[in-house]
Parts: C-alpha cells; sequence; structure tokens
C-alpha cells in the first residue's frame, strides 16, 4: 500500500476484516490484540492511517484543552443562582442546614429591589407626563441588546415584552454587556412603574427579568407574566 | 474542618439547597468542556458562550429533571448543550464565518505532501482536521467531538446522543473514514481551491 492512497469506505470487507473494524474504535485506543493486522495488509494501512488521524485529533483536543468560558459568564450564572436560591426558600423545605444570613441577604436582595422599583413613582401619571431628562436619556433604544429596546411607548403602560428603563438609572452604552437575571417581585413593584395592581393582587409574586450593566446596578426590567 | 465534597451529585444536591459556592465549584468544574463541545459543534465562541450559560441556567432553574440513576451529571449537562447546539445550528444562527479564517487560512504554499495524514501535528493540519471535524455532518460531527476531542466513553456518548452503543461506535467508525476523506480531498484540490472559504455543514 503506498503512503497517501486512499481506500474506499465503502468497501466491503470479508467477514474476519468486518469483524475486526467493528471493534475499531476500542482498537484506536488500545491497540490490536486480535492479530488481524499482522495477516491483512489492507487492514493494517488502514489501521495506521486511523492511528495517525486518532493522533491528530488527540493533539486538537490538546490545542483547544485550555479554551473555558468567559469569566463574565460565571458572573451572570452567579447572580441568576442568588435571584433563584432567594426564591426557592420559600417553597422548598430545606433540607441541609443554610446559615440564616444566607436567605436574610436574598430575602434583603429582594426587598431592595422591590423598593427600588416603587420608590418615588406614581401610577400613570408620571409616565403621561414629560419625563426628566435623566429619564430621556435611559428610554433611547439599544438595537444592540438583543433585539430589545429600552423605551417606553407613547402612552405608557408598556407593551408587555419591552424592558422599562429604571428612574435614575446610568444609561446603557453601546455595546456595553449587559447582564440579564430573572427575579420574582412582588406584584405591587409594579405600581412604580405605571402598571394597575388591584390590592387583593399586590402580594403575589410575579416575575420579572432585571437588565444588571456592568456595575452590577439594575438599569431596566421587564415583567414577565403581568 | 469538614472536607469538601467531590462528587458531581454531592454539589448538586448541596447547590440546589442554595449552597452558592457547590455551584460555584460545579460549574468550574464542568463549564469548559460544555464550553469547548459547543465550540467545537458550532464554530462559534459567541454561540459556545450562550449555550454554556443556558445549560447552567437549566441546572439552576431544575428545568430539565436529572435523574443519577440514569447515567452521570457530566453527561447530562452535555445532553442539554447538544440540544441547545442543535437548536442554534438549526436557527442558522452560527452560520458565521470560521474564526480560523483570516491570515490564517491562506493555505499552505511549501511541503505539500502526498499524506495528509503525515503533517497531522504540525500548525497546518491541525487546522485543517479542526475544519475537517466542523464540516463533518451534524451526527457524526457530535460522536467525533464527544469521543475523541472530550474522551467520553461510549456508554456517555449513547446517553447524550440517546442511542445505543453499537451506534455510537458505527458512527465513530463511519465519522473517522469521513475525516480521512475529508483531509486527504483537501490536499489533493488545495492548489486549484486557494480562493474557497470552508463551510460549515448545518445538516
Amino acid at each position: 500500500m503506498e503512503a497517501g492512497q486512499v481506500f474506499d469506505v465503502s468497501k466491503v470487507f470479508d467477514m474476519n476484516c468486518q469483524e475486526f473494524w467493528n471493534t475499531m474504535p476500542e482498537l484506536a485506543r488500545h491497540g490490536d490484540r486480535s492479530g488481524h493486522l499482522r495477516e491483512c495488509a489492507a487492514c493494517a494501512a488502514l489501521w495506521e492511517r486511523q492511528r495517525a488521524l486518532t493522533a491528530g485529533l488527540r493533539t486538537v483536543a490538546q490545542e483547544w484543552g485550555h479554551l473555558q468560558a468567559p469569566a463574565r459568564v460565571e458572573g451572570r450564572l452567579t447572580a441568576a443562582f442568588r435571584g433563584h436560591a432567594g426564591l426557592g426558600a420559600r417553597s422548598r423545605p430545606a433540607r441541609l442546614w443554610v446559615p440564616v444570613v444566607a436567605w436574610a441577604a436574598a430575602a434583603a436582595a429582594l426587598v431592595a429591589l422591590a423598593m427600588f422599583l416603587v420608590s418615588e413613582r406614581q401610577p400613570q401619571a408620571p409616565r403621561r407626563a414629560a419625563p426628566r431628562a435623566t429619564e430621556l436619556a435611559v428610554a433611547q433604544p439599544l438595537p444592540d441588546f438583543a433585539g430589545n429596546q429600552f423605551g417606553v411607548s407613547g402612552d405608557s403602560p408598556y407593551n408587555s415584552d419591552e424592558f422599562i428603563p429604571l428612574p435614575n438609572a446610568a444609561r446603557i452604552a453601546p455595546n456595553e454587556d449587559v447582564n440579564l437575571v430573572r427575579v420574582e417581585v412582588p406584584r405591587s413593584a409594579m405600581i412604580g412603574l405605571g402598571f394597575e395592581v388591584s390590592a387583593e393582587r399586590a402580594s403575589e409574586p410575579v416575575q420579572a427579568e432585571v437588565v444588571l450593566g456592568t456595575d452590577g446596578l439594575a438599569r431596566a426590567v421587564r415583567f414577565l407574566d403581568e | 474542618m469538614t472536607p469538601e465534597p467531590e462528587t458531581d451529585d454531592e454539589l448538586l444536591m448541596l447547590m440546589r439547597n442554595g449552597d452558592e459556592q457547590a455551584f460555584v465549584t460545579l460549574y468550574r468544574r464542568r463549564q469548559a468542556a460544555i464550553y469547548r463541545f459547543a465550540m467545537h459543534m458550532s464554530g462559534s465562541a459567541a454561540v459556545a458562550e450562550d449555550v454554556t450559560q443556558e445549560v447552567f441556567l437549566a441546572l439552576i432553574r431544575e428545568e430539565c429533571g436529572f435523574d443519577p440513576e440514569r447515567g452521570t451529571l457530566s453527561g447530562y449537562l452535555f445532553g442539554i448543550a447538544r440540544k441547545l447546539v442543535l437548536r442554534q445550528l438549526e436557527r442558522g444562527r452560527s452560520d458565521v464565518p470560521l474564526e480560523a479564517e483570516g491570515e490564517d487560512s491562506a493555505w499552505p504554499e511549501l511541503a505539500v505532501h502526498d499524506d495528509p495524514l503525515a503533517d497531522l501535528t504540525h500548525r497546518e493540519g491541525i487546522e485543517a482536521l479542526r475544519r475537517a471535524v466542523l464540516a463533518l455532518p451534524r451526527r457524526y460531527r457530535e460522536v467525533v467531538v464527544l469521543c475523541d476531542l472530550e474522551e467520553a466513553d461510549y456508554a456517555d456518548a449513547a446517553l447524550v446522543l440517546d442511542c445505543p452503543i453499537g451506534t455510537v461506535r458505527s458512527r465513530l467508525h463511519r465519522a473517522r473514514a469521513l475525516l480521512l476523506e475529508k483531509l486527504h480531498q483537501e490536499r489533493k484540490f488545495r492548489p486549484s481551491l486557494g480562493a474557497w472559504k470552508p463551510v460549515r455543514c448545518l445538516t
């Protein structure tokens, strides 16, 4: 067999060869223990090529072995985990002892978010009034963020799929890396952003997605099941 | 002093009870393999990043039930990653230029050998092999990535791919034959196809 000659992969081997190749993946890793290669020159040549290929693949694996997800992914996931862990405490009985401080911190984070959303806001009226300069700034569209516009509709309340910029939050710069965290807040938090919420449903939980800037501060929010 | 949990299952149990450090440990232990798998499958760092994030978000949200009786957590995570990658490929969102293109994409003019396998340990040989893997049909690409690049055993690969071990074996055999063909064709037609760009197979 000449070097570089190509075997027809559709070639039908005789029974011994077929049996040999049926176990080929293992042989490529551990070597031929069957002795077939000593008897069959064609299989021996093809097997050498497979071994070279396997060695090449191993080199590719080594070359790429250092690759890992960017650090920002861990940051986003950790934030998501904190949000999820805080929510889960209410519905899932603790099977292991969890430090009280951790739950308190999670609860405090939720309360802080809820208070942030309702601070200095009145239902409906503020959105119909002329927004302050800061609000105008954060209401600019951000085409780089997954196609969503961080804007308000002409007559609020907003469309259900829009992110609502938070008051006094800094504007997200074009190409800025933002984090999206899903949380659950009391439905009463929606009042501060112009949504009508009945008194009997005010304490119900509602899922929201919060956009966090690279500084970790909330910039915008949207409610998922209003 | 309490010993650090060793197994993925222990870490998973702790993280499901709100232990953030357990989650971080589990993430750091498994993220690189998931990221590389998505990268090898899609050829896109952006897709790999998205897939890695979504895999662990699914774990956080407990959206897909993991059953330790059915396999390892690693295999379970690969399974989620595979579905996400396939979804991305079907959308065609990962159909972006290969990152190897550019200055490195010029075909080398020197040292043309008859045997394309002779230089698989050299830079251009490695790049050619990587392109060949990326150009494999999806069902062959995923088995090569899992078994040859990530060195998963066939039982784990069978669980990830949701097929019998025998199918993993036969696909791997066929995939390697296809790789040999592709490498040889690339070498054979290289002088006349210098302006061509490698494409990714989305099937």
